[in-house]
């Protein structure tokens, strides 16, 4: 039986379908030919490079839709609404070609046995998916879900489908039964009665019903938040493999850091974020700075670039743009990013915001317009290599009171060149700990140097607030007095400087790579290695924290944690912790910034709540220097000085080492 | 109008001050130059006045280690020029300062009913922002220090100016133009000058030099000797209970012969 062979009004079915598909098909690709207008618009990237990597990305974060099982309950069905979605498009496909060209010899998909089954068992998960996300849009939608008609739209017209095909089937099945057909036989019984051309007449119905829907769901597709479905597998095939949020724009025909303002100023890549948001709010839910009551949010910022794009991206020239800053996304909420990246560890599209917001920054660094603490801090680093303003000469004050004396690296051979990082080096509320991470070092008989003097800021968080010419210039200072060094490896301090060093500083000694180190890292391996001996096992309980830059932004979950095991400690984990650890608020050059806006709840207030909302647990273990400046700070503020203190892991471990 | 801004670079304090084996002045080897405040705000002033009524904006400076970056940086901001004074002198204060300063503008720069003079109002080796005064003086113009706030009406082609007294005072004052003012804070805070752009000056634009010979120019004050802070006194904590406070001031007190 062929269902386009029915006959309204004198007018054949085959003609219907070609006009519907003619229509369908022109809405379709005019829009896609005018967003992939926009993306050619925008600046050039590339993003061509490890072919086998975006492959394999592919694989887990499309095929396999790994983010999406971040969140438990709609994880699932979404996996079924994309296996869904696939079988059901090459299904239709199929069937539309054979409809448009009756002399095709070959059978409509459902007239095949294997793939009827597979399309009503597709489609009662499909059924079961659409009432699940359903419910969870009605009685416990997650904060920052976007509650659109879109939405409602999109999930209807799947029911739509799903529906008409297993009506479809269960009418079909009237007329003659099919160990193929389960679902449909089922409906089929519930159907006694009804005569021959009354089923068919319905069957053709369901039939043509469903091809209309799924005609208008195409043509709909790219106007609606669901062009996530054509722009996200390009997305996640396209996604920067190098290292995480990776702030290095690879161009060469043209000077991209100096920044965005407009669309047109981003690159595509940038662009393909905004198309391939599905408005799911997962980063927003995972935002620091949002849930702290500040304007920021990650989708937000994405949907904002969309949204200019949409407005006058489709015009002819590229002028007369108005700045997004005019009326779109506030100056104040780009600085307010941490960039924890929370948001780009929870996008289940793979999206990147963190260099979306630094693209702004750049832009607004170069005009400028910075607030007066940060420009302070840069213009001390650039004058005096560290954030804190004061000269070269006292970064090394910490090391004279120890014996023996650190070595100079610049001027004795070394293992380990060790390279403190600001904080450590300058704090005074830090120097003490510095100091005793020296002394684990010494007394475990590690061969390791400092450089003096001339260490400068690494540069990590300029490079975040968007001052790439200066990172530029204390990367090259660094890697000047490192050249003059002698050493195999990098130990850092700092997650923040071993991040840059690690990923964005490329440092090489006669062509072999040099391994950057964090010194939970090395400690761990000491103690691995029987380095030094544990005399004093601690047994306390206590909760770690994992800084973004040594967690999320670089994988170092277990060091940390094995050294707390082996001095004794019992962990109790935080809700949040691992890849969803929560930022203290430090990141991104914001340790530099004030509140200018009241806050709710300070990132690093709200993460002392849950530690101390541990049971027994009186210690918060740090590995970050920073973490203890915004903890110590935090407990204070919070007044739970009684309850819990901020300790760093190495004072921890001198202490187990008795 | 034609803004000219005078600047020199000051001992940065941040880095430790060690005394010459002469005893008269710091160790080179040590110290680390840079703007005076007052003249990073005389630039940023001389820039906003030029954004806000037109003209062109020349920074001259005495040569001195680190002026170049100084000089670039005030490109960078905005003015049109930089012209670095060089000579054999060395070690000049104030009047001296001014001397050359009066001297490059009767050999190099007109001075019109256009021009307005610019200077920081004071500086560590200018305490008392006598520079403006006598550079006034030598130009025979009228001078104004400590100024916050300055405004021109190009009709009667006269300015006028906040002047911060002590106390928390102001004045308002009115001048004709041409006259010296020295700057004490720009009307906002010296803006931020990305690096890239001053790497971009760097290539694109040049420092002019000039040299003033040094006959003519008077050394004014001369140091006899230049030495750290002595301490004089110190300040004790009293510590312990209230009454335990009481009883060890009352000690002091009688001990002072107070009481």
């Amino acid at each position: 039986m062929d269902p386009v062979d029915i006959n309204i009004y004198g007018i054949q079915g085959v003609y219907i379908l070609w006009v519907l598909t003619a229509i369908s098909m022109f809405f379709f690709l005019r829009r896609i030919v005018k967003i992939v207008g926009i993306l050619k618009k925008a600046k050039p990237e590339n993003r061509f490079e490890n072919i086998k990597e975006h492959i394999v990305n592919f694989i887990l974060f499309v095929l396999g839709q790994k983010k999406i099982f971040g969140e438990r309950t709609i994880g699932l069905p979404h996996f079924f609404f994309f296996w869904g979605f696939v079988f059901y498009a090459g299904s239709f496909w199929w069937n539309l070609i054979r409809g448009l060209i009756p002399v095709l010899p070959i059978p409509y998909s459902d007239e095949v046995g294997i793939v009827a089954l597979a399309l009503e068992i597709t489609g009662v998960l499909v059924i079961l998916s659409i009432i699940v996300a359903v419910l969870r849009r009605i009685f416990f939608p997650p904060a920052h879900l976007q509650q659109s008609f879109d939405a409602v739209i999109i999930l209807s017209l799947i029911a739509i489908l799903m529906i008409t095909l297993l009506l479809g089937q269960g009418y079909n099945g009237t007329l003659e039964a099919s160990v193929w057909s389960p679902i449909g036989g089922i409906i089929a019984s519930g159907l006694t009665g009804i005569s021959e051309s009354t089923a068919i007449a319905a069957f053709k119905a369901f039939w043509w019903v469903h091809i209309i829907a799924v005609l208008f769901f195409l043509a709909y597709i790219p106007y609606s938040k669901h062009m996530h479905l054509l722009a996200s597998p390009f997305n996640v095939l396209f996604r920067n493999n190098s290292q995480p949020a990776d702030l290095t724009i690879n161009s060469k025909s043209e000077d991209v850091t100096t920044g965005a303002s407009k669309w047109n100023e981003f690159t595509w890549k940038d662009l393909l974020n905004s198309f391939s948001c599905a408005e799911c709010g997962r980063c927003d839910r995972a935002c620091p700075a949002l849930n702290s009551g500040m304007p920021l949010a990650p989708r937000v910022i994405l949907h904002k670039i969309k949204e200019q794009m949409y407005e006058t991206g489709f015009k002819s020239t590229g002028n007369g743009i108005p700045e997004l800053f005019a009326e779109k996304i506030s100056k104040e909420e780009l600085w307010q990013c941490t960039t924890c990246m929370s948001c780009m560890q929870q996008c289940p599209v793979l999206n990147e915001h963190i260099p979306v917001i630094v693209s702004m920054r750049r832009f607004l660094i170069n005009q400028g317009e910075v607030e007066q603490t940060v420009q302070d801090v840069l213009q001390k680093i650039t004058r005096y290599g560290n954030s804190f303003g004061q000269s070269d000469r006292n970064r090394a004050k910490w090391v004279t009171t120890l014996e023996p004396k650190i070595k100079d690296a610049r001027k004795e051979e070394v293992e380990y060149l060790w390279i403190t990082g600001d904080y450590a080096a300058f704090d005074t509320r830090l120097q003490g700990i510095t100091q005793k991470t020296a002394m684990i070092f010494q007394k475990a008989g590690l061969d390791f140097g400092i450089l003096y003097e001339a260490e400068k800021n690494s540069g990590n968080d300029v490079r975040r607030i968007g001052e790439e010419g200066l990172f530029e210039i204390v990367k090259e200072k660094n890697i000047q007095s490192m050249q003059k060094a002698k050493f195999k490896k990098i130990i850092t301090t700092d997650p923040h400087t071993y991040n840059t060093l690690k990923n964005e500083y490329k440092l090489n000694a006669n062509g072999n790579s040099i391994s950057v180190h964090h010194y939970t890292e090395v400690i761990d391996e000491l103690i691995r290695n029987n380095k030094f001996s544990v005399n004093k096992k601690l047994n306390i309980r206590a909760t770690y924290h994992d800084p973004c830059y040594l967690g999320r932004y670089n994988g170092v979950y277990e060091p940390p944690r094995k050294i707390l095991k082996s001095i004794g400690i019992t962990l109790v984990e935080m809700p949040r912790n691992k890849a969803k650890s929560y930022c203290c608020g430090a990141g991104g050059g914001r340790i530099w910034m004030e509140d200018k806006t009241p806050v709710k709840e300070r990132p690093s207030e709200n993460r002392i709540r849950e530690a101390v909302s541990l049971k027994d647990v009186s210690t918060l273990v740090v590995a970050c220097p920073k973490d203890i400046v915004m903890f110590q700070d935090a407990i204070k503020t919070t007044g739970n000085e009684e309850k819990i203190e901020v300790k760093d892991i190495s004072e921890l471990v001198f202490e187990a080492m008795g | 109008m034609k803004f000219i801004v005078f600047l020199k670079m000051v001992p940065d304090v941040i880095e430790e001050l060690k005394i010459a084996d002469d005893g008269k002045t710091l160790d080179s080897n040590w110290i680390r130059m840079k703007l005076s405040e007052c003249d990073e705000n005389a630039v940023e002033e001389a820039v906003i006045l030029k954004e806000k009524f037109g003209g062109t904006v020349t920074a001259v400076a005495l040569d001195a280690p680190e002026l170049d970056d100084a000089l670039f940086n005030a490109l960078a901001k905005g003015a049109d020029k930089a012209v670095k004074i060089v000579g054999e002198w060395k070690d000049v204060r104030s009047p001296a300062i001014a001397e050359i300063f009066a001297k490059y503008l009767r050999d190099n720069y007109p001075i019109d009913n256009q021009t307005l003079i610019l200077s920081g109002s004071q500086s560590i080796d200018d305490i008392e922002g006598e520079l403006v005064y006598y550079l006034g003086e030598l130009l025979n113009l009228p001078a104004f220090g400590v100024i916050t706030h300055v405004d021109y009406d190009a009709g009667q082609n006269r300015i006028s100016l906040v002047k911060e007294f002590a106390g928390g005072l102001r004045g308002e004052f009115e001048s004709e133009v041409p006259a010296v003012i020295g700057i004490q804070a720009a009307e906002k805070p010296p803006r931020y000058i990305p690096i890239a752009k001053i790497r971009a000056i760097m290539k694109s634009a040049s420092i002019e030099e000039v040299e003033i010979p040094l006959d003519g120019i008077p050394s004014g004050a001369v140091i006899d000797k230049l030495f750290e802070p002595e301490t004089s006194g110190k300040a004790e904590m009293l510590e312990g209970s209230t009454d335990e406070i009481i009883e060890k001031l009352i000690g002091i007190f009688s001990d002072k012969g107070i009481i």
